[in-house]
């Protein structure tokens, strides 16, 4: 039975919020453990009841699941559609669990080549199927992309879901928020950056740091596939190249990209 | 005109910051749109023109441009009516009687009610054109002797969709106002006409040069009601319209409802044809 | 006195003065590229720089300002600055100067704003004049920008061992009155000055084929023209020429609550006509699909639409858009093209005749 999730609930009741992980390397949910003063503000106004990373307790009774990872298994498949059954609210946090991230790799290759590269001899024994972001399994009411998920927009996240509002993801591209941070653009040092078509919302913080963009939030909903290939193909990128960049985080994203990109 | 300038002194001093508005009815009309009625703070009248609108703020939620659709001959109190289509309008469908919401304005041009006086009126409304239109028609009600004939013709895809039923059978009842209905598919219980609104359009006799026509409703039907109006020779500067766009500020800067170089925050909602046939190709709702 | 002179050796002298009576904002490099930023010593600043990434609009026009402050229940609304301060832009180019003027007259049509206005009334500007291209992306000779035309406190000319301030408000006055090493210009200055301006005039010349009133009839004419297209093909919608222009005012308007979910704050966020849902209603419908109309919206709000409303073109020429575009979407070749097909001259297909990516000279 769904716990009814009411946001205008009287003071005192929290939310009981719980963490599962999937295929992924728990960072995005470092990241929530590294929220700082945020995180004591957060503990304040919901109940964390599962999160392997900082308890040891494992509550089964929740309302909110923040899911990490991708689905990669069958396994996989029945437990997050379980999690989906109990949780009112399910969000996806990171890159993993919202478009697939660097685990689409294994996508590119045959299943049962893959599988033998990396399990070797081993290989029947395991059950893989192609990697998928969550919501292509179950309903996902909240999106929270990167590799790491952004601290800031954890916490934006966190008000909206409290406030029982969805939380709209910027349809631009991460250049608008690298402009604004008046950084010199990585073109402009000659680097190719994926800023161009990829979701802003993480205020260009690698660029920021001196890094590039390398799509970890997924594409913008319309991504100008030509004029991006062509500035990519100016700056000496084979077209292989390019593929390979794009398919970095966003391989298992499937046609979306495909049509955008091959 | 004293609440007129408590508001634009309001407006000068801060015209981002909205005033508190008390929500005293709030009823669903149908089953995605409701009702409104807000009384602003000090109950001072909005003094509104037929056809501005208004941002509405609801805090942690920014703000959206609603339509006000009660007549400034209504006083005390002001309505909206909202469909139910996004973050902002889901949240205020939430809200009811004692809830309190932010308000700017009123902004924009509306219908040129100076220049309709003596003139015959006609209306056609198609879906949510009819809320921006009920100011204007509950405007022409409260002052009937300055007008010559109104037609209203209002057109919606189905029965269960028409909004402000009793107040149409209430303009029915009324000898000096004709109106005629029609939907796109009827139910049992529909004896009116069905077919497009266009329909409606070539039954009405008039004297084209003493007639306004005021058509509002989606985009895509303002060029077929528009050349259907341009077939009874009315001229182009006595059609009105009122235009639906994205905007932020209501002050002509975000720029959001830019029209190539109009802001239809400013300059509109309200238009003429004349005007729309002035735009080279940004504007949806010019007929072709 | 119109014109002062003050040596280039008691430049920091003034400097420190100057940053004794406001916060001051100069250009300094950043990597390959400037910026303006806070400075307090001449040593930072970069007296020949080309266009920093951002136009100083970000002082008086900030990315993401506050609006006012605000509490659910009870309901209720505040200042969200209670008071601005004052701040000095030095070294600011006069294509910038013509930015800050459109802003001006944007800003101050009735209904006036407020925020701007209250930021503007604290700012001081010293401008610079350019002596020479920053680089080939520029066009502000065919603008009219490469010369001082007002809207600044004082502007400096260099004349070789000493700079030339112009005066031209009490504001700039106020800045040099009572300082000994500030001097009111002789007539070698003057004539300096002149040689200066005249020597210029062989170094600057128009960089669009056309008279802006020629380019303001081929907008006109030219609304469906294919060229849209190109540019739309080319363009990856990220909005850095609209961010980097000194004339873009777009915003978009967004509420940060407190973690009490009971408290929080409005703020304006600079946005760009680029963006995908820039002009889609909450119904779906998008007024302006397409990334080949969203560009030539941007052209028509410097070439067409302001002119038809304030008689100003708001290009002023810096060359921003240009240098800061990935796909290489000039300008200067954008309008040229149109001024070719308007005269009819076989066009220059733009995607080929694209420059290298600009450095300064």
């Amino acid at each position: 039975m769904k716990k009814q999730f009411n946001p205008e609930r009287s003071r005192g009741a929290k939310p009981k919020v719980a963490f599962f992980d999937f295929t992924d390397c728990e960072g995005c949910q470092l990241q929530f453990a590294n929220m700082g003063q945020a995180l004591l503000e957060v503990a304040g106004l919901v109940d964390i009841v599962n999160f392997r990373e900082i308890m040891s307790e494992e509550g089964q009774d929740y309302e909110i699941a923040f899911i990490e990872g991708s689905i990669t298994t069958d396994k996989d498949v029945t437990r997050v559609k379980k999690i989906r059954e109990k949780a009112n609210v399910l969000v996806a946090l990171g890159a993993c669990a919202t478009i697939g991230g660097v685990n689409g790799i294994k996508n590119r290759a045959p299943l049962e080549l893959a599988k033998e590269r990396v399990y070797g001899k081993k290989s029947d024994t395991i059950n893989t199927i192609n990697t998928m972001p969550v919501h292509k399994v179950v309903k996902v009411d909240y999106f929270i992309h990167g590799c790491p998920a952004y601290i800031p927009e954890i916490i934006t996240v966190i008000k909206c879901l409290l406030m029982g509002r969805p939380y709209v993801l910027p349809n631009y591209a991460v250049c608008t928020e690298c402009k604004m941070n008046e950084n010199v653009c990585r073109y402009e040092k000659d680097q190719e950056c994926l800023g161009p078509v990829t979701r802003a919302g993480c205020n260009s913080w690698c660029v920021n740091n001196g890094n590039r963009c390398y799509g970890c939030r997924g594409l913008v909903d319309n991504p100008a596939a030509d004029g991006q290939k062509d500035i990519l193909l100016k700056y000496g990128l084979k077209l292989e190249e390019i593929l390979q960049h794009f398919t970095l985080y966003n391989d298992s994203m499937g046609e979306k990209y495909d049509q955008a990109f091959k | 005109m004293i609440d007129r300038e408590i508001l634009l002194e309001k407006m000068k001093t801060s015209p981002y910051k909205p005033m508190r508005g008390k929500i005293i009815e709030a009823r669903m009309l149908t089953d995605k749109e409701k009702f409104f009625r807000i009384q602003l703070e000090g109950k001072i009248n909005l003094g509104h023109e037929p056809g501005q609108f208004v941002m509405v703020s609801i805090f942690g939620y920014t703000e959206a441009p609603i339509s006000i659709c009660s007549s400034p001959t209504d006083k005390g109190f002001f309505d909206l009516t909202v469909r139910n289509v996004g973050v902002f309008t889901n949240k205020l469908h939430t809200l009811n009687k004692g809830d309190i919401v932010g308000i700017r304005g009123p902004f924009g041009r509306g219908f040129p009610i100076d220049h309709m006086f003596g003139y015959d009126i006609v209306i056609v409304a198609g879906g949510l054109g009819i809320v921006p239109l009920r100011s204007l028609i509950r405007y022409i009600t409260h002052n009937k002797n300055d007008f010559g004939n109104v037609w209203i013709l209002v057109g919606c895809k189905t029965p269960a969709e028409l909004l402000f039923k009793e107040e149409t059978e209430e303009w029915m009842e009324r000898s000096e106002i004709k109106i005629n209905c029609t939907v796109d598919r009827a139910d049992a219980d529909w004896h009116g006409n069905v077919g497009l609104i266009t329909t409606l359009i070539p039954g009405v006799d008039i004297n084209p040069a003493r007639t306004y026509a005021v058509v509002v409703g989606p985009p895509i039907m303002y060029r077929f009601v528009i050349a259907e109006i341009l077939k009874k020779q009315i001229p182009e500067y006595q059609i009105i319209v009122s235009l639906e766009r994205r905007m932020r500020c209501g002050l002509g800067k975000c720029g959001h409802c830019q029209i190539e170089g109009v802001y239809v925050c400013q300059s509109g909602p309200v238009f003429n044809y004349a005007q729309l046939k002035d735009f080279k190709g940004e504007c949806h709702e010019k007929a072709v | 006195m119109k014109y002062a002179s003050i040596k280039k050796e008691d430049l920091n002298i003034w400097l420190e003065y100057l940053s004794g009576r406001a916060r001051l904002y100069a250009p300094r490099k950043k990597e390959n590229l400037f910026v303006f930023r806070p400075v307090k010593d001449i040593s930072e600043i970069a007296l020949k720089y080309i266009p920093t990434i951002l136009p100083p609009k970000k002082y008086y026009f900030p990315q993401k300002e506050k609006l006012f402050k605000f509490k659910i229940r009870p309901f209720k609304t505040a200042k969200a600055i209670k008071e601005f301060e004052d701040f000095i832009l030095f070294a600011v180019h006069t294509c910038d100067i013509a930015g800050i003027q459109c802003l001006d007259v944007i800003f101050r049509e009735s209904p006036e704003d407020p925020n701007y206005l209250n930021r503007k009334e604290k700012m001081i500007i010293i401008g610079i004049e350019c002596l020479e291209y920053c680089d080939k992306h520029a066009n502000c000779t065919s603008m009219g920008n490469h010369v001082p035309r007002g809207g600044y406190d004082l502007m400096l000319v260099d004349i070789g061992e000493k700079f030339i301030l112009h005066i031209n408000s009490e504001k700039g006055e106020k800045l040099i009155r009572g300082l000994t090493y500030i001097k009111e210009a002789n007539d070698a200055d003057m004539l300096s000055l002149e040689r200066v301006r005249e020597a210029k005039k062989k170094i600057f010349k128009e960089e669009l084929n056309g008279s802006l009133a020629k380019i303001y009839e081929t907008f006109d004419r030219h609304f469906a023209s294919p060229i849209w297209q190109d540019v739309g093909r080319r363009c990856v919608a990220c909005g850095n020429c609209t961010s980097v222009c000194p004339t873009c005012y777009c915003f978009d308007t967004s509420d940060e609550m407190k973690l009490s979910l009971n408290e929080g704050m409005r703020y304006r966020i600079w946005n760009s006509c680029q963006m995908e849902d820039y002009a889609k209603v909450a119904g779906g419908e998008d007024f302006r699909k397409g990334r080949d109309s969203r560009q030539r919206h941007r052209y028509y709000r410097k070439f067409k639409y302001p002119v038809d409303k304030f008689n100003r073109y708001f290009c002023t020429g810096c060359g921003r858009c240009t240098r800061t575009c990935m796909a290489e979407i000039s300008l200067i070749e954008t309008v040229n093209s149109l001024l070719a097909a308007e005269s009819g001259t076989p066009e220059r297909p733009s995607a080929s005749g694209v420059a290298e990516r600009g450095e300064a000279k």
